[in-house]
C-alpha cells in the first residue's frame, strides 16, 4: 500500500457506509435465494458459506431482514411443495423410504441455511418474534408436506399397516420406522400424539380387541392367559425400537384394557379352567399368571380375591355342615388345617403373599368355622388325639409346627371360652390317665395360648400341671414316711385344686379294705402337713392294675375303673353275687353300676364277669360270676376306658349351658368395669364396648346385654337416667 | 281439723292400733261409694302419701283432708272428681304412677311385685287412658314365661311405651334401644300375632 494521496488518518469505529443502490436488496436477496435452490438441489459444494453468511448479514443490516424472512419462507415453501409431490407420486414401499429420505435432505438443508443465517436469526427474528429459523423449516415441513391431504393420510396408514404387519408376524423395516416416527417427534409432541399416536393407539385398540375376541371363544383360561402375556412385552419392545418412549404407558394401558380389564370377568368365571379350577387343582403357574396380570388393570386382584373368598366360604361351609364330616373330630380338624395349608401355599406360590389375600383367607376361615358350634370342642379333641399318641416320635420343630397350625384356627374361634372348657376337661383326662404323649409339647401349647390369650386364660391349667409335680413329690414323701408299705398294694395318688380342674361332682362308693385303709393313711399324712384343708376321694375318676387269675391258671393283669375295682374285688370272698347285692356293698349310684357292669360282662373282649342271664342290657334281677373261661392274648387287659370322646347329645347340651352360665359373670363384670369408669353412657355404647372388651373370648349376644344391664339395676349398680331413657349412670 | 280427726277416729275405732285398717277402708270406700278397687282410692292413698298399703294414719288422713278441704263423707265425696283431676295432670301422673308401684312393695327390702298384681294395678291406673296397650300387656304377662314379677325399670318402661309408641301398629319401636328386655319380647309377641 503506498499513500499516495495525504490524509489526514483518522481512526474510526467501524461504520459501514449505506449505500444506497436500490436494487442492492434484490441483487443480495437473489444471491441468497440461488444458494437455497443450490442447496436443495443438492448442489451445496460450490457454494462459498462466507460469502453468502456476509450477504445475509449485510440484508440485515441495511434493515432488509424482512424481505431476506420472507423470501425465505417463499423459497422453502416452493422447494417443499415440490417435494411433496415427488413424495405423493411415489408408488408402493417407495413412499415410505422417499418420505424419510427427503426429510433428511430437508434436514440437512435446514441446517445449512440457518448457519447461513444465523445472523438474522440472532438478531432479526427475537426482535420482531419471528420463527426462528430452524423451528420455521420444520413448520414448513409440516404444513406442506406433511400434512398435504395426500401424504398425511397415506402415512399415517401405511404406518399403521406396517405395524398390524408386524403385530402378525411380518419382518418389517424397524430402522425406517424408527426414522420416520423420529421424524414425528421432531416436529414436536403434539404433532407426534395428533398425528401419529392417537390414531396408533386407537387402531391397536382395535386389534386387540379382535384378538382377544379370537382368543377368549377358543381358549381356556390358562391358555389365554398365557397369550395375554405376549403382547405385553411385545409392545414394550416396539415402542423401544421405533416408538416414542412417552408411548410406552399408553400403549401398555390399552392392551392392559382389551386383553385383561374387558375379559377379567368372563375369565375367572370360565367354566372348567377358571379361578375356580384353579384352585382345587393347585394350578399355580396359571395362578400366578392371572395375579401378575390382573394386578395390571383396577378391580383385577379385587375380583379373583373376591371369588376366590366366596368359594373358600362355601367350601367351608360345606365342610363344616357335613355331618357326615363331623364324625369323626380329629379328621375334622385335620381336614380343614388342610385345606389352610393349601390355600397358604396357593397364596404364596402364586399370588405373590398378597396380604390382601392372606386377609380374605383368614376371615373366610372365621366365618365358617364358626358357623358349627361344634368347631371349639373338635379342635380340642385334636389337641387331645396329638397330645394322647399322634406326637408320638415327632421332633420338637414338627411338634412346633402343628401345635402353631393348631394355634392360628384357635384363633378363629369366636367362642374361645367354650374351648377353653373342653381344653381343660381334656387335659385332666390325660394328665390323670398319664397319657400324655411328651410333657413338653403339653407346656409349649400352653405356652401359645397365653401368649394369644394372657394370663387368665391359662392360670388355671398351669394349676393342674402344679398339682401334677406336687402330687408326685408327696407321694414320694408318704411312701418315705412309710417304709411298711412298699410290701402292701401301691397307691398313686394326686391331689387336685379344686378351683383348677374341672368340676364334678364327688361320688360316693365304698372301697375295698385293703384299699380304704391304705387311702386314710394317706389321708392322715397328708393332713398333717397341710392344715386347714379337706380332701374328698374322686373314685369316679381313679383307675387300679388289678392281678387275677381265671379258671385255673390264667393270669392276667387287668387295668380297671376305681369302680370296677371295687365290684371285682367283691368277688374274692364271694362265687356269686346279684346286681342288688353288688349296689349295696359297693353304694355306687345306679347308673354308674349299670354301666360298669356293662363294661365288664358284656363287652367282646372285656368279659370278664359272666352275667346271669345272658342279655345286652344290666337288669336290676341279673346276678354276675367271674368267667373262669376268660381269655386274652395280652396279658395286661385294659377295661374301661378313660379316653377323652366326643359329647353326646346331652352332654353337649350340659357343657352349653355351663358356658352360658359362666359368660353372665363376664358379661355383668364388663359392664361394671366400663360403667364405672365412664360413670354415664348411652344404651348403644354400652353393647358396643361390652361386645369388644369380651371378644378374645366369646362373641357376646346384645339381648344377654341387656338382661345383664336389667340385673344390675335391679342390685342398685345402675340406674337409667331420669330424662334421657337411652342413657345409664353408674350408681357408685 | 277437730271434725277430720273426729271422722279418722270413726273408721279408726275397729283396730287396736290408731289406724285405719283394710276393713276401716272398706266401710270408708262404701260410704263414699266407690268400689273398693277404684283408681280414686289409690288417688286419696298417694294424696295421704300413705305409707303402708292397706293402712292410714292420723297424719297421713290429716294431709289428705286438710288439702281437699273435706272434713265431712259428703265433702270429701264431692272433693274426689277434683282429685282425680288433679292426679291426672300431666305433673303429677308421672309421681302417681311411681307411688302406685310402691305402695304394693308390702314386705320389707321387696322390690318386685308378681305378675297377678301388676296385671291389676295396670288395670287400675292406666286402663282409663291406655286401655288398648294394656289389655295386650296384660294378656301377654300371663302367658310369658321369662319374668314371674315386675320391678320398677319395667313398671316405668311400660308407661313411657304407652306414651311414646304408636299402638297397636308400633312402627317407632326399636328393640336395639335401652327399652327393658320384657317390652322387646312383648313387641315381638305383638309382630307375631299381627302377621
Amino acid at each position: 500500500m503506498s499513500n499516495q494521496r495525504k490524509r489526514n488518518f483518522q481512526i474510526e469505529a467501524f461504520k459501514q457506509r449505506v449505500v444506497v443502490d436500490p436494487k442492492y436488496a434484490d441483487k443480495t436477496w437473489k444471491i441468497l435465494e440461488h444458494a437455497i435452490h443450490e442447496i436443495y438441489n443438492h448442489n451445496a459444494s460450490g457454494l462459498s458459506f462466507e460469502e453468502l453468511y456476509r450477504n445475509a448479514y449485510n440484508m440485515v443490516l441495511h434493515k432488509f431482514g424482512e424481505k431476506l424472512y420472507t423470501g425465505l419462507v417463499t423459497t422453502m415453501t416452493f422447494h417443499l411443495k415440490e417435494i411433496c409431490k415427488s413424495i405423493e407420486e411415489a408408488q408402493g414401499g417407495a413412499f415410505l423410504e422417499l418420505l424419510n429420505r427427503k426429510w433428511n435432505d430437508h434436514n440437512k438443508a435446514l441446517q445449512m441455511i440457518r448457519d447461513i443465517l444465523m445472523y438474522m436469526d440472532r438478531t432479526y427474528v427475537p426482535s420482531l418474534k419471528k420463527t426462528h429459523v430452524h423451528e420455521l423449516g420444520l413448520h414448513l415441513w409440516r404444513d406442506s408436506v406433511l400434512h398435504s391431504s395426500k401424504v398425511q393420510t397415506r402415512l399415517l396408514d401405511t404406518l399403521l399397516d406396517l405395524v398390524h404387519k408386524e403385530r402378525t408376524g411380518e419382518v418389517i423395516d424397524r430402522v425406517l420406522m424408527r426414522n420416520v416416527i423420529k421424524m414425528f417427534m421432531d416436529l414436536g409432541e403434539s404433532v407426534y400424539q395428533e398425528d401419529f399416536e392417537k390414531p396408533f393407539l386407537e387402531a391397536s385398540a382395535e386389534f386387540y380387541k379382535v384378538e382377544s375376541q379370537g382368543f377368549i371363544e377358543s381358549c381356556d383360561c390358562g391358555d389365554y392367559l398365557k397369550k395375554a402375556e405376549k403382547p405385553l412385552t411385545e409392545e414394550v419392545e416396539r415402542v423401544a425400537h421405533y416408538l416414542d418412549a412417552k408411548s410406552e404407558a399408553k400403549i401398555t394401558s390399552v392392551v392392559e384394557r382389551e386383553m385383561i380389564a374387558n375379559h377379567v370377568q368372563r375369565l375367572v368365571h370360565m367354566e372348567n379352567s377358571g379361578l375356580v379350577n384353579m384352585l382345587l387343582n393347585d394350578k399355580y403357574e396359571d395362578m400366578g399368571r392371572m395375579y401378575s396380570l390382573f394386578r395390571r388393570v383396577s378391580n383385577g386382584l379385587v375380583t379373583v380375591r373376591d371369588v376366590m373368598t366366596l368359594h373358600l366360604r362355601e367350601m367351608g361351609k360345606q365342610l363344616v355342615t357335613d355331618p357326615e364330616k363331623s364324625k369323626d373330630p380329629v379328621e375334622f380338624v385335620q381336614r380343614l388345617l388342610d385345606e389352610r395349608d393349601k390355600y397358604d401355599k396357593i397364596i404364596n406360590l402364586a399370588f405373590s403373599n398378597d396380604k390382601t389375600f392372606q386377609n380374605a383367607l383368614n376371615s373366610s376361615f372365621e366365618y365358617f368355622l364358626n358357623l358349627n358350634t361344634r368347631s371349639p370342642e373338635f379342635i380340642s379333641l385334636f389337641v387331645d388325639d396329638k397330645l394322647r399318641k399322634g406326637l408320638k416320635g415327632v421332633g420338637e420343630e414338627d411338634v412346633d409346627l402343628i401345635l402353631d397350625k393348631v394355634m392360628m384356627l384357635f384363633r378363629y374361634l369366636q367362642e374361645k371360652d367354650v374351648f377353653e372348657k373342653y381344653y381343660k376337661q381334656h387335659l385332666a383326662k390325660r394328665l390323670l390317665s398319664g397319657k400324655t404323649v411328651s410333657d413338653d409339647a403339653e407346656r409349649n401349647l400352653i405356652v401359645k395360648l397365653k401368649t394369644e390369650c394372657g394370663y387368665q386364660f391359662t392360670s388355671k391349667l398351669e394349676g393342674m400341671f402344679t398339682d401334677m409335680k406336687t402330687s408326685h413329690d408327696t407321694l414320694l414323701g408318704f411312701y418315705n414316711s412309710h417304709p411298711e408299705l412298699s410290701e402292701g398294694p401301691t397307691l398313686v395318688v394326686q391331689v387336685l385344686t379344686t378351683g383348677s380342674w374341672p368340676t364334678q361332682p364327688t361320688v360316693q362308693c365304698n372301697l375295698p379294705a385293703e384299699v380304704s385303709v391304705l387311702c386314710e393313711k394317706f389321708r392322715s399324712y397328708y393332713l398333717g402337713t397341710h392344715t386347714g384343708r379337706r380332701l374328698s376321694w374322686q373314685t369316679n375318676m381313679g383307675t387300679a392294675d388289678i392281678k387275677a387269675v381265671f379258671g385255673k391258671s390264667q393270669r392276667h393283669e387287668l387295668n380297671v375303673s376305681t369302680f370296677q375295682m371295687c365290684v371285682l374285688m367283691l368277688f374274692n370272698n364271694s362265687d356269686r353275687l346279684s346286681y342288688k347285692e353288688i349296689e349295696q356293698a359297693t353304694e355306687i349310684p345306679a347308673s354308674d353300676l349299670k354301666r360298669c357292669l356293662q363294661s365288664m360282662a358284656c363287652v367282646k373282649g372285656k368279659n370278664v364277669l359272666r352275667k346271669e342271664p345272658m342279655s345286652k342290657d344290666i337288669g336290676e334281677e341279673d346276678s354276675f360270676i367271674v368267667n373262669d373261661r376268660f381269655t386274652s392274648k395280652f396279658y395286661k387287659v385294659k377295661i374301661g376306658t378313660v379316653v377323652a370322646q366326643k359329647e353326646t347329645e346331652p352332654e353337649k347340651q350340659e357343657t352349653r349351658q355351663r358356658v352360658e352360665e359362666d359368660r353372665k359373670p363376664q358379661i355383668e363384670a364388663a359392664i361394671v368395669r366400663i360403667m364405672k369408669s365412664r360413670r354415664v353412657l348411652d344404651h348403644n355404647n354400652i353393647i358396643a364396648e361390652v361386645i369388644k372388651q369380651l371378644q378374645s373370648r366369646f362373641l357376646a349376644n346384645p339381648t344377654e346385654i341387656k338382661k345383664r344391664i336389667e340385673s344390675l339395676i335391679e342390685r342398685d349398680f345402675l340406674e337409667r337416667d331420669s330424662t334421657d331413657r337411652k342413657l345409664y349412670r353408674y350408681l357408685a | 281439723m277437730d271434725r277430720i280427726d273426729h271422722l279418722f277416729n270413726h273408721y279408726a275405732n275397729r283396730s287396736s292400733s290408731h289406724l285405719i285398717d283394710p276393713e276401716g277402708i272398706e266401710e270408708l270406700c262404701s260410704n263414699l261409694e266407690v268400689p273398693h278397687t277404684d283408681v280414686r282410692i289409690l288417688m286419696l292413698a298417694w294424696k295421704m302419701k300413705a305409707e303402708k298399703q292397706g293402712y292410714f294414719t292420723l297424719e297421713e288422713w290429716r294431709r289428705a283432708l286438710k288439702a281437699m278441704r273435706a272434713d265431712t263423707i259428703s265433702k270429701l265425696k264431692k272433693a274426689l272428681p277434683e282429685l282425680e283431676k288433679e292426679v291426672r295432670r300431666p305433673s303429677n301422673f308421672a309421681d302417681f304412677y311411681v307411688y302406685a308401684f310402691r305402695y304394693c312393695l308390702t314386705e320389707e327390702k321387696q322390690k318386685s311385685i308378681d305378675i297377678e298384681t301388676i296385671c291389676q294395678l295396670l288395670d287400675i291406673v292406666l286402663g282409663s287412658t291406655f286401655r288398648a296397650q294394656v289389655d295386650y300387656f296384660i294378656d301377654y304377662l300371663k302367658i310369658q314365661n321369662d319374668y314371674k314379677v315386675i320391678n320398677m325399670d319395667q313398671w316405668l318402661g311400660f308407661y313411657r311405651f304407652c306414651n311414646e309408641i304408636s299402638f297397636p301398629d308400633m312402627s317407632n319401636y326399636n328393640p336395639e334401644l335401652a327399652w327393658p328386655l320384657i317390652l322387646d319380647n312383648f313387641f315381638e309377641w305383638m309382630r307375631e300375632k299381627q302377621a
